[in-house]
């Protein structure tokens, strides 16, 4: 009997080999947390963004310490009600940065070149934040809040859902607030943050059209397909 | 301490066919709007830069 001479088997690899080689490949540390940005983003629109972040920051920190002190504590003493105003104007400002944001992205048509999904998690993250501000408006254990809450209750019935929920159930509903919604939104948000920086941001119409005819790749209406080199020229420092 | 602003009576609207919206609400879209416009148009301050290809 003759010994066979197989060709050794790759060793098999790990789920947490293929995960990280998967990552490294799709964002690398230098596009995760880049030295620089393209020159057309030294504008004041592309602030909008980080400003709808920061109010997001203030909402998770002032939302977690309201949570741990109670109905009590942000009603009936001076720092709480300080605490619950922070809380109710970060909601505010996150809601005017981030339809702001919205509206400079849809102009600048921010889905161009593979980025549909960038787009596409920045409106999920507005249309889940409505229910989650509406939560906490019904959470708030006052007269606002029960009547906002039997006015919601009634909307909801109008428009066939109110059997999935009870707007008048306090508890239903700051399960809601302070845990199923947040998560949703920060998730998502989360996952935006990393669609950007994989696809970097979107530039302007008319960078986007010279890099592509000078790549060859114009359609017919104009429209133009990713360019990498126009998300590396003009750099500078963030 | 006195507010800022006297809260206490009800809110003015603005009807308009089937709109019904509040003052102070039309005041935030205004403001958002007008955010929106200085955001293009005012000039950005430029920082430190790192590459000479900046202004190309």
């Amino acid at each position: 009997m003759s010994a066979t001479t197989e060709p050794p088997r790759p060793a098999p690899r790990a789920w947490t080999t293929r995960l990280r080689e998967r990552w490294l490949e799709e964002l690398p540390p230098e596009k995760l947390l880049p030295d620089g940005q393209p020159s057309y983003v030294s504008s004041w629109i592309y602030v909008l963004g980080v400003l709808s972040l920061s109010s997001l920051v203030v909402i998770i920190a002032t939302g977690t310490i309201l949570a741990l002190k109670g109905p009590n504590w942000w009603h009936d003493t001076g720092l709480g009600h300080f605490f619950n105003s922070m809380h109710l104007w970060a909601v505010e400002l996150f809601f005017f940065f981030m339809v702001v944001h919205l509206w400079g992205s849809f102009w600048t048509a921010a889905w161009r070149g593979g980025r549909r999904r960038v787009w596409m998690t920045g409106a999920v993250t507005f249309l889940i934040a409505i229910p989650c501000a509406l939560t906490g408006y019904v959470s708030q254990q006052n007269f606002d809040s029960q009547w906002i809450s039997t006015q919601a209750k009634d909307a909801m019935n109008s428009v066939g859902i109110g059997a999935f929920f009870n707007l008048m159930n306090f508890g239903q509903m700051y399960s809601y607030h302070v845990f199923l919604l947040p998560l949703a939104v920060v998730g998502i948000v989360g996952v935006h943050l990393l669609l950007v920086r994989k696809h970097g941001v979107v530039p302007p119409f008319e960078r986007d059209l010279l890099a592509a005819v000078a790549a060859g790749s114009a359609d017919a209406d104009g429209t133009a397909a990713a360019s990498p080199a126009v998300h590396t020229d003009g750099e500078q420092s963030a | 301490m006195a507010a800022i602003f006297n809260l206490n009576h009800p809110a003015s609207y603005i009807h308009w066919l089937f709109i019904d919206v509040s003052v102070s609400n039309v005041l935030v879209v205004v403001v958002m709007f007008a955010v929106f416009a200085a955001a293009i148009l005012l000039p950005f301050p430029h920082g430190h830069s790192n590459s000479a290809k900046e202004d190309q």
